[in-house]
């Protein structure tokens, strides 16, 4: 148990390390804002590539950080050869995405043609709208999860709040030791 | 650990395969069948194991397992026995079944594992570590059911078993179920609808195959998950290849056993209970061809209920026993309809899914901190809504912190541990012993690479480059090679001091600063 959180962190230390130092232009990087954004992108790539290919959050994590920095020109971040992978993940996305949202349309438009409107509003109801809201905003907040079905959303989810752990424990025992060197 | 035991397991295992697959009950073998089940309580592969939730529908062959008839039948045919031995990935808390390991569904515990993999026949290896709970059917030393077995607490268990439910669809066809050829073997359980798991073999029928792709994840659930209740009872692998309609080879015993989840030990609220109902072993050992047939067919219709009732009602009370392994792990997953429940393949669909669901809740309940005594899906949505957030908050806040603390983005790992090891008055701390672990690959790299990265005091001194650079070739064969932390050390002390010393000379004139930092240099050696 110890030994996958523990390699799960050594993993994504290397990679955001590495990550680092392939940064070599630090011209645009004056403000501080830049920097957070940078170390913040370069960490979630490491993140989402420490992950392997193997989870969708992964996948659009690396696709909206690739964006993500290709808008702040950080394009050295990423070598070449993952932009466009990343960019094909992400129009799958997207495509996969418009393409839910359409067949959920078309779902819905069928369903209530056949049931008729109840006025009651049983608690069942209240619950499962309340559920349905709320696997939307989880939907927003785990990266990719707009093109999941709910069974591989709670998946994803429990993924990345592992993965997210880790990248806590890390960059906190950097700041740690940065702390010390200041002091 | 969980090594050591996996590697023990499988031992076990393939010593115990021959025996194993006696739960492909084929007719011909019923009467030994039902002594295997019969004996399959009795004997516990794993006492310790003894699950007390044990659920495991499979392990209907464990009930073979101490049956001498083993299998001169298919059955041993029908799986791939090399690979169940073979297959167990990394799943900690799961003994699976071999024939589930052709399942490969659970590719490994990574999600990470590579579709390669899962078709490979190493779909799984789970580690087999203690069994919590008693998760694991003690029926058949060979045949591990895939028990679900409690998940630990442990964030790194969780991961495992999300990355489990993360499984490649590819994995599913590739292996070829030696057993789908054998059609004499494979008798659809009653009533039961019958969703090939693996997709070995394409004897499916053609209305399970929608049902499919959640079946599989079903399957993912049931191994991952930690709850009792819910994982036995999912997953019923037919290890015979079972066409549901399959010419009358009744035997049905091995057909689906599905542990009930009505009666689980631990509550499964939410009606989570498995639909699925565990065939008696006896029950479908003696059941006729004839009937069989008429089952199977109305199988497809999903569901009759009484004759489901009545076998679901014993199978209730069975469920926590192992003997429901006695129903040999197939591919399918069988999901029966309970008693009183609408037998519509949509339903049962979704009542598939909803469990997997709830499975998947309760492992999140436990990653997520203060959620053990909330019930309730839009509860713990909430909370796990709460949880993501803030763990995105501490990260944006982290790497801000970071920026702050660090002008030049320039993050010495090294340097900054031996700063750590120089100030703190412990040892090596957690922290330390962290990145030491991870910083030992690194001075190679490190090193020879850009000077940009070279530690913020270095580079205010103006020492040039080139010295840098050979402060750190001359540092790197003494660190590189070796990757011990005891040989990063000095490399590290080297650096500290250089830096130390380097910030003391700030603006000193290169000559100087070559002095003293060739000095200091000497001195380290010395």
């Amino acid at each position: 148990m110890m030994t996958d959180r523990t390699s799960l962190r050594q993993k994504f230390l290397k990679k955001w390390v590495k990550g680092l130092q392939m940064y070599s232009s630090p011209k645009k990087l004056t403000t501080v804002m830049e920097r957070k954004r940078f170390i913040r992108l370069s960490a979630d790539v490491a993140l989402a590539s420490a992950r392997g290919g193997m989870t969708r959050w992964s996948r659009a994590l690396f696709s909206s950080a690739l964006k993500d920095s290709q808008d702040k020109h950080f394009d050295r971040k990423i070598p070449g050869r993952a932009k466009g992978k990343e960019r094909k993940l992400h129009e799958s996305i997207t495509r996969k995405i418009t393409s839910r949202k359409v067949l959920k349309g078309i779902r819905e438009g069928a369903r209530k043609k056949g049931k008729t409107p109840s006025n009651r509003l049983p608690a069942r109801t209240i619950a499962k709208r309340l559920v349905k809201k709320r696997t939307q905003l989880l939907r927003k907040i785990v990266p990719g999860g707009e093109s999941m079905d709910n069974v591989s959303l709670i998946t994803e989810t429990l993924d990345y709040i592992i993965s997210l752990r880790a990248q806590i424990d890390v960059m906190r025992s950097l700041v740690c030791l940065s702390g010390h060197l200041d002091a | 650990m969980d090594r050591g035991g996996r590697d023990g397991i499988e031992q076990e295992l393939s010593n115990q395969d021959p025996i194993n697959y006696s739960s492909s009950c084929i007719s011909p073998v019923w009467p030994f069948c039902s002594t295997n089940i019969s004996n399959a309580p009795t004997s516990s592969v794993d006492p310790a194991h003894m699950p007390a939730v044990c659920k495991e529908n499979l392990i209907g062959s464990s009930s073979c397992s101490s049956a001498p008839v083993a299998d001169p039948f298919g059955p041993p045919a029908l799986w791939d026995q090399t690979t169940t031995a073979h297959t167990m990935v990394g799943y900690r808390d799961i003994t699976l079944q071999k024939n589930l390991t052709n399942l490969n569904i659970l590719g490994g515990a990574n999600i990470g594992l590579d579709p390669a993999l899962l078709r490979g026949d190493v779909g799984w290896n789970p580690p087999i570590s203690m069994p919590r709970e008693g998760i694991f059917l003690a029926n058949t030393p060979g045949m591990l059911p895939p028990s679900l077995t409690q998940i630990p607490a442990d964030s790194g268990f969780i991961e495992r078993a999300a990355r489990f439910s993360c499984f490649s669809g590819g994995g599913l066809g590739d292996t070829a179920n030696p057993l789908s050829g054998a059609d004499g073997i494979g008798v659809c359980p009653r009533g039961v609808v019958r969703m090939p798991i693996s997709v070995q073999g394409e004897v499916f029928p053609a209305n399970s195959v929608k049902l499919l792709p959640t079946i599989r994840d079903n399957i993912h659930i049931v191994e991952s998950s930690k709850d009792a209740v819910v994982r036995s009872e999912y997953i019923q692998y037919n290890g015979e290849q079972t066409k549901q309609v399959v010419g009358g080879s009744g035997d049905d015993s091995s057909g689906p056993e599905f542990n009930e989840g009505g009666d689980h030990d631990e509550n499964e609220e939410n009606g989570l209970g498995s639909k699925k109902r565990k065939r008696n072993g006896k029950d479908a050992e003696f059941r006729e061809p004839a009937e069989d047939l008429k089952e199977a067919n109305e199988t497809r219709q999903k569901l009759h209920q009484s004759p489901n009732s009545a076998s679901g009602k014993a199978a209730g009370k069975n469920n926590k026993q192992v003997s429901q392994a006695s129903e040999p792990p197939k591919e399918f997953i069988h999901v029966r309809a309970r008693r009183g429940q609408a037998t519509n393949s949509h339903s049962l669909a979704e009542r598939v899914r909803r469990e997997k669901i709830s499975e998947r809740m309760k492992f999140l309940q436990e990653l997520v901190p203060g959620c053990s005594k909330v019930t309730g899906k839009a509860v713990m949505l909430d909370e796990i809504i709460n949880y993501v957030q803030s763990l995105q908050r501490q990260v944006e806040f982290l790497s801000m912190k970071l920026a702050t603390v660090n002008p030049r983005l320039d993050f010495n790992i090294e340097g900054l541990l031996t700063k750590d090891i120089l100030h703190s008055r412990a040892g090596p701390s957690s922290i330390l012993g962290f990145f030491s672990d991870m910083t030992l690959p690194y001075p190679p790299p490190v090193h020879p690479s850009q000077p940009g990265l070279i530690p913020a005091g270095l580079n205010g001194t103006g020492i040039p480059d080139s010295l840098r650079d050979n402060h750190h070739n001359q540092i790197n064969p003494v660190g590189g090679g070796g990757s011990k932390g005891s040989a990063l050390l000095p490399n590290l002390w080297e650096d500290e001091l250089n830096h130390v010393v380097q910030m003391g000379f700030n603006g000193a004139d290169p000559l100087s600063s070559q002095d003293t930092s060739d000095g200091t240099h000497a001195k380290v050696e010395l």
